[in-house]
């Protein structure tokens, strides 16, 4: 029975970790944005290394987007996540930006975007290499 | 064995899914414990309403705009909290939730200490009525608030504080409480922009008026969802006609490729693909009037 419990344990625990982040730690990043924006919502992700050819695991979140707004996407990462974590911004199927360039290497964590259409927009969040990792990516509205 | 494994397995699963209740008032309502709340009968799945509801825009943007173009702030634009006592409905309870978020947005962006108070006090008031008081941590805003240490810290509390009522309705079979409060709180958010538009004429703020369109076809959707409540259906019809004026707002798209330019030491895309809202005054007129009158009907006591 002590087997049991100790099994059991271990297995809530781990969830209890891994299935969000804390609120302190995701308020701190909503508070890192930069004193010109003003955090607008979050997303929280946590991903599973890709296993061998397969595609990547990638998290997607729609949001709507107004004209003639400045918007931050920012990601903070833990130290102890395995994988960098990459953010791309679609309008519709086309790739508007990345935050992590393939080619060069470079990355870019905060960028801004101007918005001149109004509509839904998504964003995908997922780690370089596919590896295994966690992030919480920022969206904050810039003022002008 | 197998017994003593099970009973131990549904003990510490029920464990796990207890959430902490503060001390309560009791409503007026007989509460129903949400495990024993049949299933609501959804045209929509839960993941596709998840994603409608993710792609309402924030009032905040609105207050935002108004504040950017210069409008002082003023009292007259909220709802007052003096009858909280009287939403005696989770119906009522649940659309007020909402419209006192969207104030409570706007008295943020303005950064004004005194009135949030009134107004957490209201919400947490609303949110223990219908039983998600637990998701409002009215003590941290209340010390936000005053102290005014980070408007990012009582934004993304105040964000959090809703987004997990509104999960936890959804997620107990109470999803028309959640749609009931995703409503007033887009509702609000319009009368905020409609009523400074009737007084300040300004090209951006009628052009997000426009917008709204968009917004407004997916809280019909949402709405759609739960219709079967009589007072989800009230405010569906409330709605119709405010929708009928949208339905001759038009947008158009021209399109271009985004470019990317480097500003302050950061990286900016500019988007060159562009909407354009094509809305007459007759028409913003008849937005403006027709959203103050179905705010003010649905915030009556």
């Amino acid at each position: 029975m002590k087997r049991i419990i100790l099994i059991l344990f271990p297995v809530f625990f781990t969830f209890q970790i891994y299935s969000q982040f804390s609120p302190g730690f995701v308020e701190q990043c909503a508070t890192n944005s930069g004193k010109d924006a003003t955090y607008l919502k979050d997303f929280q992700v946590v991903l599973n290394a890709a296993l061998p050819e397969q595609v990547p695991p990638i998290a997607r979140y729609p949001l709507v987007l107004s004209k003639n707004n400045i918007y931050r996407f920012s990601l903070c990462t833990p130290e102890d996540s395995p994988g960098k974590a990459i953010l791309q911004l679609f309008d519709s199927n086309q790739l508007i930006f990345s935050s992590y360039n393939k080619e060069t290497g470079e990355e870019y964590n905060p960028f801004n975007f101007l918005c001149q259409k109004t509509g839904i927009y998504h964003v995908f969040i997922s780690f370089q290499e596919g590896k295994e990792g966690h992030t919480v990516g920022i969206l904050s509205f810039v003022s002008k | 064995m197998l017994r003593q494994t099970t009973i131990l397995f549904l003990t510490v699963l029920f464990l796990f899914s207890c959430q902490s209740r503060k001390g309560k008032e009791s409503g007026t309502e007989f509460e129903v414990p949400d495990s024993v709340i049949t299933a609501e009968a959804l045209t929509i799945s839960n993941e596709a309403l998840e994603e409608i509801v993710q792609n309402v825009s924030s009032p905040i943007e609105m207050a935002a705009l108004i504040k950017e173009i210069g409008v002082p702030f003023s009292t007259k634009y909220l709802a007052t909290t003096d009858y909280v006592d009287r939403y005696n409905t989770s119906f009522k309870m649940a659309y007020s939730l909402g419209v006192f978020g969207a104030d409570l947005g706007y008295l943020n962006i303005y950064d004004k200490s005194n009135q949030v108070i009134d107004f957490l006090t209201a919400i947490n008031k609303l949110a223990d009525g219908i039983k998600v008081g637990q998701f409002f941590d009215f003590e941290t805003l209340k010390r936000l608030a005053t102290s005014r240490e980070s408007i990012d810290s009582l934004m993304y509390i105040s964000v959090n504080s809703f987004n997990n009522m509104d999960s936890y309705l959804r997620d107990n079979n109470r999803g028309h409480l959640s749609a009931l409060m995703i409503a007033g709180t887009w509702v609000e958010g319009m009368y905020l922009v409609t009523q400074v538009a009737s007084e300040k004429s300004n090209p951006e703020l009628s052009e997000r008026i426009g917008e709204q369109k968009i917004n407004l076809n997916n809280i019909m959707l949402i709405l759609d969802n739960y219709k079967e409540h009589e007072q989800v259906m009230k405010v569906i019809e409330s709605l119709d006609g405010l929708k009928e004026e949208f339905d001759k707002v038009e947008i158009t798209y021209v399109i271009g490729e985004p470019e990317t330019v480097e500003q302050g030491g950061m990286i900016m895309i500019v988007q060159n693909e562009k909407s354009v809202v094509n809305i007459s005054d007759e028409q913003l007129n008849k937005i403006i009037s027709k959203t103050k009158q179905i705010r003010n009907k649905l915030i009556s006591v």
